[in-house]
């Protein structure tokens, strides 16, 4: 009994870590622009795609390249990090793009979704032509030394899981210290609050947004390629799934909020490891129905600010 | 050009319309896949497993079986929205949005894993009331004319007055005594039904239906039709529709680059167009040229 | 609607002449609608390189002494994306153009969609991978070269227990929503069922899901000694994989949509000793296999030969071997290309084909009859990053085209 509620625990957290990742991409984003940026969930497949590359990763692109990569393949924590700053990189091209151009005609915030989501498309599909829809799997030495498994109590989980969550913690902390404790962080927190105010204050607030944008891509790209590592890539659509269960997780723990954010990863995690075996085929449901039922009784998620958000 | 494709498009221009109502209130929602996918289920279900409707031998069926099927498609989906809308309408901005998202996956798995719906392959084999794509056009063309004059005939009504001053300002709108909750409710609903019977004739014309048609992703090209096409009126989501449902196909000779160009249609679109292709301006000129005497219109009958 | 009538006898090519073999124009086109766009894609690159490689095949046969000259063929491929709408207008277009057949969609909803359209014009569509059941019973134009499973699924059940009488215990995973598992998972747990197993769990997962922490501890919960699972190929390389590293010792049957050297990547060594039943062995020995292996490695070094690309291979090939027949009769002589695509696909289905598949026929409602099946356990090399399909096991199926199970889908 014990054993049976301390793996579903483990399950719990295993995949809401992940969640949490994507949601907090999300956030960071909202919390200083008030609009949501579907181009998450591709940056997260493209973070992915980067790692295998950089760690000396061959692909054939169809057969257009066979046997194309790199001379000189990274480790794996170098490779992580910086297909993490290169997939935030490309986050401020997106942001480039697809926000900048209605930003500066302030354009009603509805136009973001379709732009932000044009984005998506043309990153996913540049990636299914150049990298090819084929499955890929990361060189078996990228967790060298790690053991299959970790056992607990009698509770079992992949040791790359472990890792995951470790990183997705250790993640979570330094971005909430670096929001509350450095200048920088304090700067973007104040322009999340009140960007007239911030404004006043001398803090540029363009420039905080492209920050927002660095740090969101940055964290997508962290969780594509430790996800990588974890399932392999099966496909350029890889992220897309994880970026609809993290808008979910998004709102279920109140937009705008980092603590929410992370509340809503794990909550969400721990009901999908709740579905018995029987009903599996619903699981998927489960997590929309729990975001259903939370909107009516909070409309404003489980952390929320209570305001009315115009989108 | 391809009867099918056309058909298409007009379908496309049909979901734009179901996006577009609710807009029209300012609520938005993406809801229109769910509906969608009811009434296509229920037309599915029924004309192959209902022998009454009369579905003979050789794939063809009855139009007056067709035309009952679009008639209880809208009027399911329509009692869906009415149940549903009730709830999440109280929601607002992006949370009202997420929560029809929800809705949509809702719908999906359970199509997905209900024991009579086909599971992953779905019901096929549907019966046809025309013989080729070109009969479709006909009841999609009318479909499409009688949502545009609905939603023509509101501009003069009271109610589709009401859903312009909620859009405006909801708050103001309900010190004027309107009932804003009625008026979201009635857009919503009235967006269900003719989602609904768009999946009712898109199941026949598709000859098959299944849990993968109205996702997340069609949610949200079709806020695309609206947003691309211009939400200040109906002709706004129909242009919308038509042209980015045949732009992927039109992109064919391009090769396995089109969904990229087609991506960056919708990425640069709203840059270019930020109100739209059917803006106000264009539509007041459009107003003057069709009726010399001016529109009826807001300075009408204020209550 | 007088006038959308005409619209559609102006698109329609079928009452145009068929020009003479030896004339200028006189090449006929096979049309391809697969998927070059959307999640399905993986499947439509394999089919791609298939067709292309039965296109150079095809090239390559010589007009014996004493024929007639052999009809030169043309290709034309166009995206049948993921999707329904895409699929239909795929098949469209082609057919507008003049297609004498087409090959294609590559999933069976899909075929669903777009497969009544070339039935109702008369066109001869040739499915490389759609095993649905009841897709050739479209329509008499419809016809398929992909396996049916339910002879092929349970040998590799019946390969495990006679390797383990023992085996009491049997756990079932498959993702339910994609059309193939969802059928060949209700084959393997009908033959559990006559073989007295009540499977202890049944794991229903979705195609997108590669993460299988929570099925696979639910699932080891009722201590499994066999592991049966019907996912596609990348997904359900991470299932064994993550199985393995969970710490499952047992033995493990996978379904056709595994049949394909893209999993050794995904599994690395942990694939080692799963079992699989096959409508394609790489190792079968033929000339026309061999053939086939040896264009695939000029064209692509470093692609192993896979079920999907030799079907589609298969699919060319049949309509190839059946446009020459007809050809060598005289029936594509003085006849409109609506005449032409009839007489095709009588003649398709008339024929006797010697593919990579093994020896295939047709049933008259265009159902395939396949000679062998073979089971297979891979084999990994000692660095884990590829390995084969060693075969265990090649079974003759006589004359029957599947009795009264039900074929499961792509």
């Amino acid at each position: 009994m014990i054993e049976a509620l301390l793996q579903t625990l483990l399950n719990g957290a295993a995949s809401g870590g992940v969640y949490a990742l994507v949601a907090l991409g999300y956030t960071l984003v909202f919390s200083v622009l008030g609009v949501i940026n579907f181009a998450l969930g591709a940056l997260f497949s493209l973070g992915g795609y980067l790692t295998y590359l950089l760690m000396g990763g061959r692909i054939s692109a169809n057969g257009g390249l066979p046997g194309w990569g790199l001379p000189q393949g990274l480790s794996f924590t170098p490779a992580l990090l910086l297909a993490a700053l290169l997939t935030g990189l490309v986050s401020l091209v997106v942001e480039r793009l697809a926000f900048a151009p209605l930003r500066r005609r302030r354009a009603e915030p509805l136009l973001y979704l379709i732009t932000s989501l044009g984005a998506g498309l043309v990153l996913v599909n540049l990636l299914q032509m150049l990298m090819g829809a084929e499955g890929y799997a990361f060189p078996a030495t990228a967790l060298a030394g790690l053991p299959d498994a970790l056992q607990v109590a009698g509770a079992r989980i992949r040791s790359v899981q472990v890792l995951l969550l470790a990183v997705c913690a250790a993640a979570v902390i330094v971005l909430t210290l670096w929001l509350e404790r450095s200048r920088s962080g304090r700067a973007l927190k104040a322009v999340a609050e009140d960007a007239t105010t911030a404004r006043l204050l001398g803090i540029d607030s363009g420039a905080m947004l492209r920050l927002a944008f660095l740090l969101s891509g940055a964290l997508a790209g962290l969780g594509g390629g430790l996800i990588g590592v974890s399932i392999s890539l099966p496909g350029p659509y890889m992220g897309i799934s994880y970026g609809l269960k993290g808008l979910a997780v998004l709102v279920l723990g109140g937009l705008g909020s980092v603590p929410g954010a992370i509340a809503g990863g794990l909550l969400m995690g721990l009901a999908e490891a709740l579905v018995p075996g029987d009903a599996s085929g619903w699981r998927d449901a489960l997590a929309f129905a729990i975001l259903f039922l939370v909107l009516l009784l909070r409309p404003s998620g489980l952390l929320g600010r209570r305001q009315v958000e115009k989108v | 050009m391809d009867p099918a494709l056309l058909v298409q498009m007009l379908i496309g221009a049909l979901l734009g319309i179901s996006v577009y109502l609710p807009l029209a209130t300012g609520q938005l929602t993406l809801a229109t896949p769910a509906f969608y996918a009811v009434g296509g289920t229920l037309a599915a279900l029924l004309s192959t497993r209902w022998p009454v409707l009369g579905a003979r031998i050789d794939g063809s069926f009855p139009l007056p079986s067709f035309l009952l099927e679009l008639a209880l498609g809208g009027a399911l989906a329509g009692l869906l929205a009415l149940l549903v809308g009730r709830i999440v309408l109280r929601l607002q901005g992006i949370y009202l949005a997420i929560a029809t998202i929800a809705l949509v996956e809702i719908v999906r798995v359970a199509i997905l894993n209900l024991p009579f719906t086909g599971g992953a392959v779905g019901i096929f084999g549907i019966p046809q009331p025309f013989p080729s794509a070109a009969g479709y056009l006909l009841p999609a063309l009318a479909l499409l004319l009688l949502a545009g004059w609905v939603c023509q005939r509101l501009e003069v009504m009271a109610l589709g007055r009401a859903m312009a001053a909620v859009r405006e300002d909801e708050l103001a709108a309900r010190c004027m005594g309107i009932d804003t909750t009625q008026v979201k409710l009635t857009a919503f609903v009235m967006s269900a039904v003719l989602a609904g019977g768009t999946g009712v004739l898109a199941a026949h014309f598709l000859n098959t239906w299944n849990a993968r048609q109205g996702s997340f992703d069609s949610a949200v090209i079709m806020l695309a039709f609206v947003i691309l096409g211009g939400s200040r009126s109906w002709l706004g989501p129909v242009l919308g529709g038509l042209v980015l449902t045949a732009l992927p196909e039109l992109l064919r000779p391009v090769g396995d680059a089109r969904l990229v160009l087609f991506g960056l249609v919708i990425l640069s679109g709203p840059a270019l167009f930020p109100q739209g292709l059917v803006t106000p301006g264009l539509l007041e000129r459009l107003g003057r040229l069709g009726d010399p005497a001016g529109r009826p219109g807001a300075e009408g009958s204020r209550p | 609607m007088g006038g959308l009538a005409v619209l559609g006898q102006q698109a329609d090519p079928a009452a145009k002449a068929v020009p003479a073999a030896d004339a200028p124009n006189g090449a006929l086109t096979i049309g391809g609608v697969i998927a070059l766009t959307g999640n399905a894609n993986l499947y439509g690159q394999d089919q791609r390189l298939g067709i292309s490689l039965a296109r150079e095949w095809a090239g390559s046969r010589r007009r014996q002494p004493g024929e007639p000259p052999l009809r030169p063929l043309h290709f034309q491929l166009q995206d049948g994306g993921s999707d329904e709408a895409t699929a239909i207008a795929g098949f469209n277009l082609l057919i507008r153009q003049g297609v004498l057949a087409l090959i294609g969609p590559t999933l069976s909803q899909q075929a669903f969609a777009a497969d009544p359209i070339a039935q109702r014009r008369g066109v001869p569509v040739v499915a490389p991978s759609n095993t649905a059941k009841g897709i050739p019973q479209i329509g008499p134009f419809i016809s398929r070269v992909s396996a049916q499973s339910s002879v092929i699924a349970p040998l590799s059940i019946s390969e495990a227990l006679r390797r383990d009488p023992r085996i009491r215990r049997v756990a079932v995973f498959y993702s339910q929503d994609d059309a193939f598992s969802t059928s060949e998972t209700a084959i393997f747990q009908r033959t559990l069922r006559a073989r007295g197993l009540t499977p202890v769990s049944v794991q229903r997962t979705q195609l997108a899901d590669n993460d299988f922490q929570i099925p696979i501890t639910a699932a080891l919960q009722a201590d499994p000694q066999l592991v049966v699972i019907s996912i596609q190929a990348v997904g359900g390389g991470n299932l064994v994989r993550q199985l393995r590293e969970l710490g499952y010792r047992g033995a493990i049957v996978v379904g056709n949509g595994m049949n394909t050297p893209n999993i050794y990547p995904i599994c690395q060594r942990w694939c080692d000793g799963i079992l699989i039943a096959q409508a394609y062995s790489p190792e079968l020995d033929t000339p026309v296999n061999r053939t086939f292996r040896n264009l695939l490695r000029g064209s692509s070094p470093d692609r192993s030969p896979s079920q999907i690309t030799a079907q589609a291979f298969t699919a060319y090939q049949v309509l190839f071997e059946a446009v020459q027949r007809l050809q060598r009769r005289g029936g594509l002589e003085n006849v409109n290309l609506g005449q032409a695509r009839k007489a095709l696909m009588e003649e398709l289905l008339a024929g006797q084909y010697d593919t990579p598949l093994g020896p295939i026929r047709f049933t008259p409602d265009g159902e395939l009859v396949q000679g062998q099946f073979y089971v297979a356990q891979v084999r990994m090399d000692p660095g884990g990053r590829s390995g084969r399909f060693a075969l265990v096991r090649e079974t003759g199926v006589s004359g029957g085209a599947g009795g009264s199970a039900s074929p499961p889908a792509r």
